[in-house]
């Protein structure tokens, strides 16, 4: 008997032992600190968006960084939060590029064109359908800093148009109007990158970069009308577009190890291109080919071979050479210097995406993921190669709460990166 | 029968429960008291504490017995206000020996069958550290014929040749979707290998017994694992391999132990280890596609203090209680989720009935608190606390004749 009531009373004193509870790890506690995050207003271009893979579509919008740090701001006081998704029976928005098929180790590149939400063409301008709506994220793809102030932007951006009631041609209204018609206490603003993407990813050619002393008076403009109202905020500077995978998939390297594959290149040495100035010469490892070179297939064609002749070059639009690199990184630089002034002049949080995107596309982990500017495999660029996947907008949603919470002392919970893809593989 | 056995086997898994995926638990007395033993001639497991102090145990034996693993491990993503938690997977370890011979003669056998490194550590399969891992199972059962030779009524010597069966299992996420379903890869395997354990007991004039004990290193070699990868898209599957090779040290262990006898009835035992841990340099996958993938490791060797104490109460009822203080051989940096690692602090408890001359019922408890540890991973990136409490009930039969 004695020996049973000791079993019984061990027993019950391990079971006792095992009901304890769990380990407690002391969390952040949520704060919102010195800003109000009551209605979060974003401004920017395709990078705020959500654009990605060539295009805007649904999936994007929805993993655009603004809609990222809004979930988390609900913690700290943030309001709701509304992006103007396209429909869902429209959900491809304006189309988008897929990967149909990687075939040892080379992708084949194909386009979504069914379920668009196009509505007519005007001209050059691609209309799409109408949204009608709450809205929080003002992203405008193709939008330029010179462009938040310009009258009838719309007339020329269909992705803006469809924002704004009334029809085609109808509404004059600027997008820094539009945007801050409603009252707003906090805003992120990450403008910029088109007044030089733009010239970059053309080879130089085509649209100039907008003139240094006119960014240097817009973004004081836009700055100045988004703190009128004492709103705290968080600006973004331009990311380094010549260490894209647009720029650094083709290479010198890459487009001789092709040529010297065929029967009849095998004996090449050189790709001569067409630099922005001067002859034609051969190209070197510091001039920089875009990713269309590749897709559009031209080198080698034509009766003088495409690319392998002085006579017949690489055009200008596919090359970024050496100087016209320089020039790039120089209008970068002095935008970036002047976003940051700017912000510190007023009080406002930064968030270098130079910086970080340098990071991140030199080759980092994040949480036991790979993320390069490895164009497909690295997970941080979209098949664009030059906007960012869902795990890259990710990854800057952090960046933006990091900035954020360092200047206004709030804690913004991260978001987990995790959660998000890379490029999606058939 | 096969089957039956290999299912016992999938059972046994055990976080490493001493340091890192060492697991002390392979005596229920010794685990009650700090998992302290190795200068005492307390019972059948001495085949593992101290081989030499086999020979001196009065009564031949056979016992058996087994301990459940409750494993809390809470893991705070830094910057994060979401904590995680690991699932609740029980493991239960088993450990039995036998001694043989004339407890007259100087020579005595034994055998034990035990399970000194193992972890168990399941996360949810969304968890944020998915991509470095989900789940390990990972053990090695230790067969350990041992022979004792008492030289002089003082002193004692044994050792045994150790036959380890080691068993892997990692899965893992790997950053590929399928139609929306994670890509996950699942490395299992098993291997057989050598080792060996030494010890020698010392009564000394003083009454204080000594022992020094030495069990080796044995290096886990897995040949030919299963590389099982699911959900992935197909054009990645060409890529991917279906076999690996992996080496894993199982370190050696070091151990200088004391027994004091304050009374007839009690015993104090003071054990300290130490485990030739800097062996583990990396755990490096080496697939059949020709890829490999090594992980850095760097431990450095590490000690565990132990004190315990047990009072025989009654002719029925033996009380035991014990502390130990184990130094993470895990350095910064290195701290990985499968085997999240600390400093920690263990205590113990348990008490030994005798309903009989012969049979033995022993019950132990063990406490561990392993210490908070903030940290960046500097290969995965993970970065955040771990924070982890185990508790560890176990019951032993044994049968002296």
């Amino acid at each position: 008997m004695k020996s049973i009531y000791f079993y019984k009373s061990a027993l019950a004193l391990a079971v006792l032992g095992l009901a304890s509870c769990k380990p407690s790890i002391d969390t952040i506690t949520p704060s919102k600190g010195t800003a109000d995050f009551t209605r979060y207003i974003a401004l920017g271009n395709s990078l705020t968006a959500g654009f990605s893979d060539g295009g805007l579509y649904l999936e994007g919008q929805q993993n655009s960084f603004p809609e990222m740090i809004a979930a988390q701001m609900k913690a700290v006081g943030g309001g709701s939060f509304a992006t103007p998704f396209f429909p869902a029976d429209k959900a491809n928005g304006t189309g988008y590029l897929k990967l149909t098929a990687l075939t040892n180790g080379v992708p084949t590149i194909g386009k979504e064109t069914m379920n668009l939400a196009i509505r007519g063409q005007v001209g050059a301008v691609t209309l799409y359908t109408k949204y009608t709506g709450e809205m929080n994220n003002y992203g405008v793809p193709g939008i330029k800093l010179i462009h938040a102030r310009f009258p009838k932007y719309a007339d020329f951006n269909g992705l803006y148009e469809r924002l704004l009631p009334g029809e085609y041609g109808t509404n004059p209204t600027t997008y820094l109007d539009f945007a801050t018609a409603k009252p707003w206490t906090f805003f992120s603003n990450w403008l910029g990158n088109n007044d030089i993407l733009g010239y970059a990813a053309a080879g130089a050619t085509g649209e100039a970069p907008t003139d240094k002393a006119l960014f240097t008076n817009e973004y004081n403009a836009v700055i100045n009308k988004l703190t009128s109202t004492g709103a705290k905020g968080v600006v973004g500077t331009i990311p380094n577009v010549t260490v894209t995978a647009y720029f650094r998939t083709v290479t010198l390297k890459t487009l001789l190890a092709a040529v010297n594959a065929t029967p009849a290149g095998a004996s090449v040495k050189d790709i001569y291109i067409q630099p922005g100035i001067g002859p034609a010469r051969p190209a070197t490892a510091d001039d920089l080919f875009t990713l269309p070179l590749s897709s559009d297939g031209v080198i080698g064609k034509g009766q003088i071979p495409y690319g392998l002749h002085p006579l017949n070059p690489v055009e200008s639009k596919y090359v970024l050479d050496k100087a016209e690199v320089v020039v790039v990184n120089d209008y970068i630089n002095t935008y970036n210097n002047t976003i940051k002034s700017v912000a510190n002049a007023k009080g406002l949080a930064v968030m270098d995406a130079y910086t970080v995107l340098n990071e991140y596309g030199a080759g980092k982990h994040v949480n036991g993921i790979p993320v390069s500017g490895a164009f497909i495999q690295g997970n941080l660029f979209s098949l664009d190669g030059i906007h960012l996947t869902p795990l890259g907008y990710a990854i800057t949603a952090n960046a933006f709460i990091a900035a954020i919470n360092a200047k206004y002392g709030s804690s913004i919970p991260i978001v987990d990166v995790t959660k998000y893809r890379g490029v999606k593989f058939p | 029968m096969r089957k039956i056995l290999l299912s016992f086997l999938l059972a046994v898994p055990v976080l490493g429960f001493s340091q890192s995926f060492q697991v002390n638990l392979q005596g229920h007395k010794q685990t009650a008291m700090g998992g302290a033993g190795a200068g005492l001639a307390l019972d059948e497991a001495a085949v593992f504490f101290n081989p030499g102090a086999v020979s001196f145990l009065k009564k031949n034996g056979v016992q058996a017995g087994v301990n459940g693993i409750w494993l809390k491990t809470a893991f705070n993503e830094t910057g994060s206000s979401i904590t995680e938690y690991n699932k609740t997977k029980v493991p239960t370890p088993a450990a039995a020996y036998a001694v043989l011979g004339s407890p007259e003669n100087r020579l005595r056998f034994g055998i034990g069958v035990y399970t000194p490194f193992g972890g168990a550590m399941h996360w949810k399969e969304d968890w944020t550290g998915k991509f470095t891992v989900t789940s390990l199972d990972l053990h090695a059962i230790y067969i350990q014929p041992t022979l004792s030779l008492k030289i002089t009524d003082e002193i004692g010597i044994g050792g045994g040749l150790v036959y380890a069966l080691g068993k892997v299992d990692l899965k893992r996420a790997v950053p590929y979707t399928s139609n929306g379903v994670q890509t996950t890869a699942q490395l299992k395997g098993d291997s057989k290998d050598f080792g060996w354990n030494a010890g020698i007991f010392i009564k000394t004039i003083s009454g204080v017994s000594v022992g020094v004990t030495h069990r080796s290193q044995v290096t886990a070699k897995v040949e030919n694992g299963d590389a099982i990868f699911s959900n992935a898209p197909s054009s990645v599957q060409p890529l991917l391999p279906t076999t690996f090779n992996a080496t894993l040290p199982l370190p050696a262990t070091s151990t200088l132990g004391f027994g004091f006898y304050p009374s007839e009835k009690t015993t104090i035992a003071l054990d300290v280890n130490w485990v030739w841990w800097h062996a583990y340099k990396d755990l490096t996958f080496y697939y059949n596609n020709g890829t490999s993938t090594p992980s850095a490791r760097n431990y450095h060797d590490a000690a565990t203090f132990r004190v315990g104490i047990q009072n025989e109460t009654t002719s029925f009822l033996t009380l035991r209680a014990g502390a130990a203080y184990a130094l993470s051989p895990v350095g910064k940096g290195y701290v990985t989720p499968e085997v999240p690692d600390a400093n920690r602090i263990l205590l113990s408890a348990g008490i030994g009935l005798k309903p009989s001359e012969r049979l033995g019922v022993d019950f132990s408890f063990l406490y561990e608190n392993l210490k908070s540890r903030t940290e960046t991973n500097i290969e995965s990136g993970l970065s955040g606390t771990f924070k982890t409490v185990a508790y560890i009930p176990g019951v032993a039969l044994s049968y002296k004749f």
